[in-house]
């Protein structure tokens, strides 16, 4: 691999490492608007903030003079993120001018990005909404009202389809429209959604299902590969005694090995967070778990939650596992 | 002036492989299957190389010794090859953190049908031998391990492992992946690694150029031939010879046989300067591997709290090249399977940087990373939102992240 970078981009990059004067690096403190996309799980996070000069009578007019950014990414991430704090104070925008920003402008300012490293520049115009969406509720602004949807809500919410980036239907399907992406590698590319696993290319309701819903296309001829089954799956459909359709496993050995999936994949990931899960009950291959501490009582966290556990345990145990939350 | 640390991706061709293959490029153009005097230097030559593999394999026979593409294809050639010729058996067991060329086939085979056991490894990168000998069942085909980790450096006990394998059950072939250690680590497949039934490499790892590989197959060993249509190498890999490559291969060898041990030194040195240089002058870096038996050559890094590509992008830029396990480097847009089966933790999955020696780096090859490299990371954590610059410190929120 080499780099495929505008000078552009990689001069912007070299000059935000070594902290040139005009760049953008850092944190506002007390901003007006903060917002933040992206995890350092995922392999890149971005911290936006801006400060605006307030307009006396009215909110609307405020006016963006500063924008920094804090980065962990690659070398476009950062210069995408360099890009959007520059084209941010010199448009002179109010906070909502400023969400006519979009990832285009970046990729633009930039002079182009590899299509796999479009989705720095859509984390750049995510972390402005979201900022944005943060100013309004400071400064009592209803951007409902105003006819401003930020869809801040719908990134949770829905059916997951991409379990590795853990990105919903209605979620890739809005971008899919707005960014005007036409296949896989541009999802991926854009949103990064099918970048790791890729299981979810041409499964039922995947991403070329997806594509085919919001483009109306049929169905394109492509076979694809036999999905690749964990060994535990097989291992479980193997030790199913046909007749009856229970486990060969007794059920103290069943939940032994529940237990154990849980405290060597769940348990470390939660408690990263400053959560916990309680395994309450095993009922044949029905699992009831509750959440705790810092996961408890988030109604968010409980569906991804109770999908990554389920997904785990189906994989490390017994394809047939259902999970309920208690 | 370059600085070359990514040895471990391919080394440059050594000035005496090039003189010996040069003439099979140029005057002894023949056919080493040709009937006429003239094709004979080329056949010699093969012979030649032939028993010089043979020999630092630990003197094994020359028959033994089949000359391929690359060790790619000598890992399909195995594996795909033992599946043949073993129908009744239909498990196969590996690791976690194997080359894409063994994991990549393992999970093609279970496409096929046949049911693969990846071990895991420790924190360390380390295989516990308990977990193999709980893996092999009656139908166990083959069980394929890595010598040593390309990434990590991570040396695996392949005797022993072998050794139990056969102990189990001695029907069970055993294939290693020896394209790090080629070169690098004593082969003798005569002595420790007699329960060794199948071993691969490449030539471009040890100067020899790209293009040749090699695959040890035990006489016995029950595997069908991969590339069929021609009498070359008895058989068992059809197509024309790539008569200067191969020279090559075995010249390579044979000068590693020679240099091996000054070199070995010298190297370890070398890493062992610039590990303890780096660890001296940056917090919150790890050496991934660390606690286990590593390759002397291999400094695999986790920077917390930063990315590789921005590192590798800033090291370019001084000259010096190395290579990263991060998303961004991968062409795919997950971090290195190896470090994510060693438990690594986020914050430093994508910060990982990998430096390999080889007996043509020096000190000033060190001096020059020492120079460079604490003021790159220090640039690329100024701008990271879980560092603290002031302190030169995670963020006292991001700190509990380290542990994963």
């Amino acid at each position: 691999m080499a780099w495929e970078y505008s000078e552009k981009t990689k001069q912007i990059f070299m000059d935000a490492v070594q902290g040139k004067p005009g760049t953008h690096l850092g944190e506002i403190e007390d901003a007006d608007g903060f917002g933040e996309h992206g995890s350092i799980a995922c392999g890149d996070a971005l911290r936006f903030t801006f400060r605006v000069e307030r307009h006396a009578a009215d909110p609307l007019q405020d006016r963006i003079v500063e924008a920094r950014y804090l980065t962990f990414g690659c070398t476009s991430a950062i210069a995408a993120s360099e890009a959007l704090c520059t084209l941010i104070e010199s448009g002179g925008y109010s906070p909502v001018g400023a969400l006519k920003i979009t990832n285009h402008d970046i990729v633009e300012f930039l002079e182009g990005l590899p299509e796999q490293k479009i989705h720095c520049s859509v984390m750049g115009a995510e972390a402005l909404e979201a900022a944005v969406f943060n100013w309004a509720q400071k400064r009592g602004v209803d951007l409902e009202a105003l006819g401003i949807d930020l869809h801040a809500e719908d990134k949770e919410e829905g059916r997951i389809v991409c379990q590795c980036f853990t990105l919903s239907e209605p979620y890739i399907k809005r971008k899919i429209k707005e960014l005007r992406l036409k296949t896989i590698a541009e999802i991926t590319g854009a949103i990064k959604a099918g970048g790791a696993c890729t299981s979810c290319h041409h499964k039922p309701g995947g991403l070329q299902d997806l594509l085919d819903e919001v483009w109306g296309r049929k169905a394109t001829s492509f076979v694809p590969l036999p999905e690749f089954p964990a060994p535990r799956e097989r291992a479980a459909a193997a030790g199913v005694a046909a007749a009856t359709g229970r486990p060969v496993l007794s059920p103290f050995q069943f939940a032994k090995q529940v237990e154990q999936a849980l405290d060597q994949y769940v348990r470390p990931q939660l408690r990263r967070d400053g959560g916990d899960l309680e395994l309450v009950d095993v009922k044949d291959t029905s699992i009831f778990i509750q959440l705790k501490g810092a996961c408890a009582g988030c109604p968010n966290s409980t569906q991804t939650m109770k999908l990554m556990v389920e997904r785990t345990l189906k994989e490390m145990v017994d394809e047939r596992i259902r999970v309920v939350a208690v | 002036m370059l600085t070359y640390l990514d040895n471990n991706a391919t080394t440059r061709v050594a000035p005496e492989v090039l003189a010996a293959m040069r003439p099979f490029l140029e005057d002894e153009y023949f056919n080493p299957s040709s009937a006429y005097e003239s094709a004979r230097g080329a056949s010699d030559a093969i012979g030649a190389a032939r028993r010089a593999v043979a020999a630092a394999l630990g003197g094994v026979a020359a028959d033994e010794v089949l000359f391929t593409s690359c060790a790619t294809e000598s890992l399909n050639a195995a594996l795909f090859g033992a599946v043949r010729a073993n129908a009744a058996r239909r498990h196969v067991v590996t690791s976690a953190v194997e080359h894409p060329a063994v994991l990549e086939v393992c999970k093609d085979l279970a496409r096929d049908g046949l049911e693969v056991e990846f071990l895991p490894v420790d924190r360390a990168g380390r295989i516990d031998p308990r977990a193999l000998v709980r893996a092999v069942r009656p139908d166990t085909l083959i069980v394929a391990l890595m010598h040593a980790n390309n990434e990590t450096g991570v040396v695996f006990p392949i005797a022993d492992l072998a050794r139990l394998t056969k102990e189990i059950d001695p029907s069970v072939l055993f294939l290693t992946d020896a394209t790090q250690t080629m070169g690098k680590l004593p082969l003798d497949l005569t002595g420790e690694l007699a329960a060794v039934d199948l071993l691969a490499f490449s030539g471009h790892k040890l100067h020899a150029p790209k293009g040749v590989g090699a695959l040890f197959v035990r006489r016995g060993a029950r595997v069908r031939p991969f590339m069929v249509g021609g009498h070359q190498e008895s058989g068992r890999r059809a197509g024309t010879e790539n008569v200067a490559s191969i020279v090559a291969l075995g010249t390579a060898v044979e000068l590693a046989q020679r240099t091996h041990a000054a070199d070995e030194t010298r190297v370890r040195r070398l890493r062992d300067r610039l590990e303890e240089g780096l660890l001296a002058r940056l917090p919150c870096v790890e050496v991934n591997g660390a606690g286990a038996e590593r390759l002397p050559n291999t400094l695999n890094l986790s920077v917390h709290f930063i990315e590789g590509e921005g590192m590798l992008f800033e090291l370019n830029r001084h000259g010096i090249c190395a290579s990263s396990g991060s998303a961004c480097t991968s062409g795919s847009l997950e971090p290195s399977h190896v470090l994510r089966a060693m438990h690594v933790p986020f914050t430093a999955v994508h910060g990982s940087i990998r430096f390999s020696f080889s007996r043509y780096n020096a000190d000033e090859d060190v001096d020059r990373v020492l120079a460079a490299f604490p003021d790159i990371v220090g640039g690329l954590r100024r701008l990271s939102p879980y560092w603290d610059p002031a302190h030169d410190r995670p963020r006292p929120e991001a700190e509990p992240m380290m542990r994963g």
